[in-house]
């Protein structure tokens, strides 16, 4: 997409790091612990910074085995999250941290052919689990995201776990390659391998609210936005970003809602007009289960051990 | 004889003044309503009713089947229709629980003892909502001087039925037809009928469905005129000999003959319109042919559903018809060898789902449309089966699955939950039918309402003795019923799981619900007695059917696992106005101040309410594909 001969642009700021190139700007905060700016093409793809997520609106079959009781530390874990390192990797080497007043040493002229900032969270379960997301831009202006969850066997057993990112404005619809319909680990045979194109961000219309629309086998996925939030954008067209899967396919869900506000409706009218994008990437789903829905847990090989570690990565680039 | 309102409270008391039950044969005319599928014989009464809802029978208008009863402040109702759904009465969705719960205290009749009979438990309930139907119509010019009948198609949950302020009878089974004679009282201008409705009676102790309880007429009425000759009840026995090449088939006919010489003639033709049998004689009060030979028959199964047509005429002596009954049959064998379940000699395997009838914007009173569209969706989805859970179905329901190869548990309507399940645990000390001998008969007629209507039926290979009801020794007598009536179906029963004391003597197959992969593998590993269905599984409530594999790989493991029906084909939740928006939203227990209910329980279909498929269908079409 980019003229790969170009070199990014490193800003060295006094609480974020910027990181552009002619079609792209990055701004990956300190404070706020993420990236808190991804423009392409001048349009802005974050509402706040993405961060790792935990839960699942409860199915009817969690509600009936006690599944969401027993993880209930992770809808915590969703909602806040501590983060305990930031670090920052240039062309493969990893320099002072360049915030305040160690940044007094640059001139705004800083060019680079990679550069990388990791994040490390620490959830606030009892015990606590950490995860690294590291974020890998080459010239080209793609990001790697590279996530690990490191395992903590003493939490239970994990609803989700992926990046959240939450987007501005309402997409217009999601395309990607894949499997067809909503499949999840323990329901995806009857999935056909193909190319879809979704209008909107449909909610599957459950008689109660709950996890929906997930897609297991995902290649790569694009966002399609017809909106955005700034008042001096004047062009009309749709626009995209794309993910593509790096070694091995990826899971998503693509739904105008969180976790948090899918669990507390009862019915499916009570949900807020769509308002913005929440794409879930998931690096572990957990499966929907189905024996009953009064006390069947999920088949044991569709669970997600606390204690396993979960590594995934995806790649983010313009369209 | 007069209407006794006591009749609600007695177990005893389940028919009066109803015809017999019968087979489901339609009759016209002549071959051009055959074709058009018109029957000139036939006058509906659906359309717009005068009613009047009384909350309980203490208030009801008591004489207003009277031809002077001043009905002038009654309003309107459309049948067929539910009370509820049209605004007269609370809508309620409860599981289990009887929907009294927690509102009133009640025990079956005679359950607690030979002389606790329970009088007034429901002519005098302040809970038992009464509706008040009046029907004014004038009869066909080309009825005047014939028997007519009247059939109710389906009525919940009681009913008394006056014409012309004449008492005809009474009827509870709330999803058979019932039928009265009018010929006695019917006149040639207006006719005034009556029908009182009651939500409850002792009936409600057996129509414990988990379902929106509604009551009311909500299936067809009509009248029905018969020619001078005719059919009363026939019985088609296609039956396969050993090759499995040839039929050999029987047809039994009552017919009501009149005063004047009649003649028979029975026709079979095949789907081509070639004539293989055909035969004529003096028309008697039984017909029996028996033993007419079909070599080289097409067989009728799910892949090719091969339907022979009858057609039986009868007519004067001087050859003019009056009668024409056509029916089509097939031949298919569904027998247990070696403890394995075989349909035309070979494994059945069930891709089945359990179907409620059920549309969003009017319950339980759903169309030919709907039924159309749900055959369309089964056979799209490779599902082959489906239980009629659990009551019967309007009868073309049954007439589209032959025509269609669906194999058809066919069940009784009959559950009583809550007199044996409560909190989860088996606690059958107030169990009805059970044993007590003053539940048998109520069963038993259940059980034959269902035999003789739908007896013709090649897609029912299984009669069903109804739904989590526990086991006793009145089960025992419906599945003997079965048993000693119709040797060319299997009798499913899945409570006798509950009570193994009647394991030799209640049905056929080992039928369990909702139980895991592991459970079954143990059962089949253990020296098993019966072939093995699942009357439910993979319950399919919001997001759900996952692990469907572990369930199809046991077809592979044990021959003698023959699948299962999926809880089940359709959401049952209803089409409103939003309170706050005006949008069309769909809503489930609780959202009408009902209590106590059970909530979004009813949403297990793999279809929503609206007849959407839910995402789980395409796994579904999948494995159910790999062994269609």
């Amino acid at each position: 997409m980019e003229n790969t001969n170009e070199k990014l642009r490193i800003i060295y700021g006094d609480g974020s790091l910027g990181i552009s190139g002619s079609s792209f700007h990055y701004i990956f905060s300190y404070g706020r612990g993420g990236l808190e700016s991804l423009v392409i093409n001048g349009r802005e793809w974050l509402y706040r910074e993405p961060k790792p997520t935990f839960w699942r609106a409860t199915t009817d079959n969690d509600r009936g085995n006690g599944f969401s009781k027993k993880s209930l530390q992770w809808l915590g874990a969703d909602m806040f999250i501590d983060i305990k390192n930031i670090s920052v990797r240039v062309n493969d080497k990893l320099i002072e941290f360049p915030g305040p007043p160690a940044n007094n040493k640059y001139t705004g002229n800083e060019y680079a052919d990679k550069a990388e900032v990791a994040y490390e969270y620490q959830t606030i379960t009892i015990p606590a689990a950490s995860v690294k997301v590291r974020y890998i831009v080459r010239s080209d202006g793609s990001i790697t995201v590279n996530v690990h969850y490191a395992g903590n066997s003493s939490l239970p057993d994990l609803p989700a776990m992926g990046m959240r990112f939450i987007m501005p404005t309402a997409a217009a619809g999601y395309e990607y390659e894949g499997l067809s319909g909503e499949t999840y680990p323990d329901r995806m045979a009857g999935g056909v391998s193909g190319r879809y194109k979704i209008e909107g961000m449909p909610v599957t219309p459950y008689l109660t609210p709950q996890d929906c629309g997930v897609h297991m086998d995902t290649d790569w996925l694009e966002i399609i936005r017809g909106t955005t939030k700034n008042n001096a954008e004047n062009r009309k067209e749709n626009f995209r970003i794309k993910i593509c899967s790096i070694d091995k396919p990826f899971a998503f869900s693509c739904l105008p809602y969180t976790a948090e506000e899918l669990e507390n409706a009862t019915h499916i009218e009570e949900l807020p007009p769509p308002r913005r994008t929440v794409l879930s990437i998931l690096g572990a789903v957990r499966g929907v289960g189905g024996i009953d829905s009064w006390g069947q847990d999920v088949e044991t090989k569709y669970h997600i051990p606390a204690g396993r570690d979960i590594r995934f990565s995806f790649m983010i680039t313009g369209v | 004889m007069q209407a006794d309102i006591n009749w609600l409270d007695d177990p005893e008391v389940f028919r009066t003044g109803q015809l017999l039950p019968h087979s489901d044969h339609r009759f016209y005319k002549n071959y051009d309503e055959v074709k058009n599928e018109k029957s000139s014989f036939v006058q509906t009464l659906n359309g717009s009713w005068q009613f009047h809802f009384s909350k309980n029978p203490m208030t009801r208008p008591e004489k207003f089947f009277a031809e002077n009863f001043d009905s002038s402040s009654f309003g309107i109702i459309k049948v067929p229709g539910h009370i509820e759904l049209a605004g007269y009465d609370k809508i309620h969705y409860i599981n289990t629980l009887y929907p009294w719960e927690g509102h009133f205290y009640r025990r079956p009749a005679y359950s607690m003892g030979p002389d606790k009979k329970e009088e007034g438990m429901f002519s005098k309930a302040e809970d038992n909502p009464v509706g008040s139907y009046i029907k004014k119509f004038a009869l066909k010019p080309e009825f005047f001087g014939k028997k007519v009948r009247i059939r109710f198609d389906g009525v919940e949950e009681a009913m008394f039925v006056w014409l012309n302020g004449n008492f005809l009878g009474y009827a509870e089974d709330s999803f058979t037809p019932s039928e009265f004679d009018l010929t006695p009282y019917i006149k040639k201008g207006e006719n005034k009928l009556a029908v009182e409705v009651f939500k409850r009676s002792t009936a409600a102790f057996l129509e414990d469905q988990d379902f929106f309880r509604f009551f009311g007429i909500f299936r067809d009425v009509k009248l029905i005129a018969q020619p001078e000759v005719h059919v009363e009840d026939l019985l088609i026995e296609p039956k396969v000999t050993d090759n499995f090449q040839d039929g050999d088939l029987n047809i039994h006919c009552k017919i009501s003959v009149g005063d004047a010489a009649a003649g028979v003639r029975f026709i079979v033709k095949d789907r081509d319109d070639k004539i293989l049998y055909e035969k004529e004689q003096q028309a008697g009060n039984n017909i029996k042919i028996d033993g007419v030979v079909f070599k080289q028959v097409h067989l009728w199964d799910n892949a090719a559903p091969y339907l022979y047509r009858l057609f039986i005429e009868l007519f004067r002596a001087d050859g003019t018809l009056l009668e024409i009954v056509p029916y089509e049959f097939g031949f298919r064998r569904i027998e247990i060898k070696d403890k394995l379940i075989l349909l035309n000699g070979k494994r059945l395997i069930i891709n089945g789902v359990n179907r409620h009838e059920w549309s969003a914007e009017t319950g339980r009173a759903i169309t030919y449309q709907d039924m159309k569209r749900d055959v369309d969706i089964i056979k799209n989805n490779n599902i082959n089966a489906v239980r009629t859970c659990h009551y019967p179905d309007q009868d073309i329901w049954y007439r589209l699955c032959d025509e269609h190869g669906i194999y058809v548990m066919a069940e009784n309507n009959l559950e009583s939950h809550g007199s044996w399940q409560k909190a989860g645990e088996v606690e059958p000390s107030y169990n009805v039918p059970g044993s007590l001998p003053e539940w048998r008969a109520v069963v038993l007629d259940r059980a034959k309402n269902n035999y003789e209507l739908l007896k013709n039926h090649p897609s029912i290979i299984f009669w069903s003795l109804g739904n989590e009801s526990y086991a006793g020794d009145n089960i025992e007598a419906m599945n003997k019923y079965y048993k000693q009536t119709d040797s060319s179906r299997l009798v499913h029963y899945e409570g006798v799981v509950r009570n193994r004391k009647y394991d030799g003597v209640i049905s056929d197959v080992e039928s369990r619900m909702y139980a895991s992969p592991d459970e079954i593998a143990d059962y089949l590993s253990n020296d098993p007695q019966k072939p093995f269905i699942l009357c439910e599984y993979m319950h399919n409530m919001g997001n759900s059917l996952g692990g469907m594999s572990s369930y199809i790989q046991l077809i592979d493991r044990f021959p003698m696992y023959h699948g299962g029906f999926i809880w089940d084909f359709i959401d049952q939740a209803l089409l409103v106005e939003d309170e706050l928006t005006g949008q069309k939203v769909l809503r489930y227990g609780g959202d009408f101040d009902d209590r106590p209910s059970d909530y979004e329980f009813s949403g297990d279909g793999l279809l929503f309410a609206n007849r959407t498929e839910k995402p789980a269908m395409q796994e579904v079409r999948y494995y159910y594909g790999k062994y269609k």
